[in-house]
């Protein structure tokens, strides 16, 4: 289920020498190449790009077909923040997004060691039962979830947004198999030198896996940021709900106010794009590592 | 050898014995094992008990056992088939998008120089963290029959406006694209990376022996990334039409006329726009046994199959 990432830094060895007749064939190849991946590229960022410029066209150019804002304007973001709680909804994407991040990794860091460090009954049946969880489409447990929060009284709060998220088998696994990885004769000194397994985890294991938790961390961030089936079950007010439902109530069947629609969807990919701009390598690294999902 | 064996057998079943009244583990476990329980494997067989109630998930309001009744009825319903068919065309329709492609650019593209190789892949892979919400709005965008920009340059080039999302004939093949617009920049990342991986010195010594471009790729590359197109297309079987929930739910609501609806979609229209929980759990426990069984056989196969490499 993982790629290894290491692949990545590999990729700069292929071009090796070539001899003379073969230069002129191969420089067209490689146009041919550049061509190929220059496609791909505009299908995969003109969206994105198309998004920004529309947000900043005002509501009288909206339709222009120009491929910069001639005038642009900030009207869609002051229409978006009139419309809807934005900044309110904004915050609540973040302490959700920021809440199940720590809480992920830290109940992967406890259940991760537990696996790494004992042999206990039944270890290797519970291990696949967590990496069978994917298996698990959220659609199936949906309504017995949405039956629990219910009855537990947590309709439209941002704890039932948490709390299903409270653990995730892909940070368990991860981190379960870079603790595998990790030298058992470094654990086994501390021990010997009197160390409860509690401080052995946070001293000594958990300082050693800070690349795996970094990526993971962008990982959950990210994914936990841009969920959108789990809110759209419980989201009954806007004030307590997140950004991905907001930008969903700018298309309603009467129609679609547009500009406002893609500065709301703008502000939403903000955080997100940034992070990107600043972590590129990374992100795309903790991607790769963990498969698709 | 053997006596290495026995050797290390011995003190390990003596740790096992000694380890099974320990408490540790299961504390440090306790956190994310109970998540995992109380979110994912008890509602799991809840959704198999509720399959066989009629409910319409209102306090207060009745709960009768049917037995097998919701199955009958589902299985008498068109619109279940209908939406077995789909999920079918979705990964079918996907399998290009997130598999063939990427693995012919992936091998198209390979001796392109580093630099301009990472400003392309910093770029392909954008829309895998776009949130699918975001995703959706935009191309809802783009691909409005009024004023949208793929329309505007399709009319350009002397095409007559085509409505992407309401028209029976296109609406399924449109969402096809925008789940397989998320993935194939990324799938193509994944190809590259393999194929960067293969020891290149196998290249340089077929090329020695006179080997053209296309035999080098047919015998060696292809068969050294075969785990990895098994990986991505089990990926896109299990998970292709899951992944366009939110694009189906956004932009078609499964119409027209259930067009684009799925199983997934399926179950959340029973569940949560017909409030009818007897029938969402029902569809639910044979999405998963579908699901299953699919997933086994396509594990086993890809044992079977796949190339393991040094």
């Amino acid at each position: 289920m993982t790629i290894d990432a290491a692949a990545l830094n590999l990729s700069v060895a292929a071009p090796a020498t070539r001899r003379a007749p073969r230069r002129r064939a191969s420089a067209l190849n490689a146009a041919a190449g550049h061509l190929v991946m220059v496609v791909l590229s505009i299908f995969c960022l003109f969206p994105v790009y198309w998004m920004i410029v529309s947000s900043f066209r005002p509501a009288n150019s909206i339709f222009e077909t120009a491929l910069w804002p001639t005038a642009p304007s900030l009207d869609n973001y002051v229409h978006a923040i009139d419309a809807i709680p934005i900044w309110a909804m904004l915050a609540n994407t973040l302490i959700v997004s920021v809440l199940v991040t720590l809480a992920q990794l830290l109940t992967g860091l406890l259940a991760a060691y537990a696996f790494a460090r004992w042999r206990f009954p039944f270890d290797k049946l519970i291990y696949t039962l967590i990496a069978l969880t994917w298996l698990v489409p959220f659609q199936v447990v949906m309504i017995p979830n949405y039956l629990l929060v219910a009855n537990l009284g947590l309709m439209d709060s941002l704890a039932a947004l948490i709390l299903p998220h409270f653990a995730g088998a892909l940070a368990i696994l991860l981190l379960a198999q870079a603790m595998r990885s990790f030298p058992a004769e470094v654990i086994e000194a501390a021990r010997m030198d009197g160390a409860k397994s509690w401080r052995v985890l946070w001293e000594i294991v958990t300082p050693n896996l800070r690349g795996t938790i970094a990526s993971l961390a962008i990982l959950i961030f990210i994914s936990t940021w841009n969920e959108y089936f789990w809110p759209l079950l419980l989201s009954r007010t806007p004030e307590n709900s997140v950004i991905q439902i907001g930008i969903q109530m700018f298309m309603t069947s009467e129609g679609t106010a547009w500009g406002p629609l893609m500065a709301a969807s703008t502000l939403a990919s903000l955080p997100v794009l940034a992070i990107y701009v600043v972590l590129q390598r990374q992100v795309i690294q903790s991607f790769m590592k963990s498969g698709i999902r | 050898m053997t006596a290495i064996v026995l050797d290390t057998a011995a003190p390990r079943a003596v740790r096992r014995r000694a380890s099974h009244w320990r408490i540790a583990p299961w504390l440090y476990l306790a956190p994310a094992g109970l998540t995992i329980v109380l979110w994912i494997y008890w509602p799991l067989v809840d959704a198999f008990r509720l399959s066989f109630y009629q409910w319409n998930m209102l306090p207060g309001s009745p709960m009768t056992f049917v037995r097998w009744e919701n199955y009958a009825n589902i299985f008498a319903l068109p619109k279940f088939w209908q939406a077995i068919r789909n999920t079918g065309i979705y990964i079918l329709g996907l399998i290009p998008l997130a598999v063939l492609i990427p693995l012919a650019v992936a091998i198209y593209t390979h001796d392109l120089p580093p630099r301009s190789r990472n400003i392309y892949r910093a770029i392909i892979f954008v829309p895998m963290i776009i949130a699918p919400v975001v995703a959706a709005a935009v191309w809802r965008w783009l691909l409005d029959p009024g004023h949208g920009m793929v329309n505007e340059a399709m009319s350009l080039m002397g095409y007559k406006p085509v409505r992407f999302l309401q028209d029976t004939k296109f609406a399924i093949w449109t969402i096809i694209v925008l789940t397989g617009w998320k993935l194939i920049g990324f799938s193509t990342l994944i190809l590259s990376a393999a194929n960067a991986n293969i020891n290149p010195s196998l290249i340089e010594a077929a090329r020695m022996d006179g080997a053209s471009r296309w035999e080098i790729i047919r015998d060696i590359r292809l068969p050294l990334l075969r785990s990895t197109v098994l990986f991505l297309t089990l990926m896109t079987i299990l998970l292709g039409a899951q992944w366009s929930f939110a694009y189906i739910h956004v932009l078609t609501g499964g119409g027209p006329l259930g067009a684009t609806t799925n199983i997934f979609y399926i179950l959340w229209d029973f569940g949560f726009s017909t409030l009818s929980v007897g029938w969402s759990s029902a569809a639910a426990v044979i999405l998963f046994l579908g699901f299953g069984v699919l997933a086994f056989i396509l594990f086993r196969l890809m044992d079977r199959y796949s190339f393991h490499d040094n």
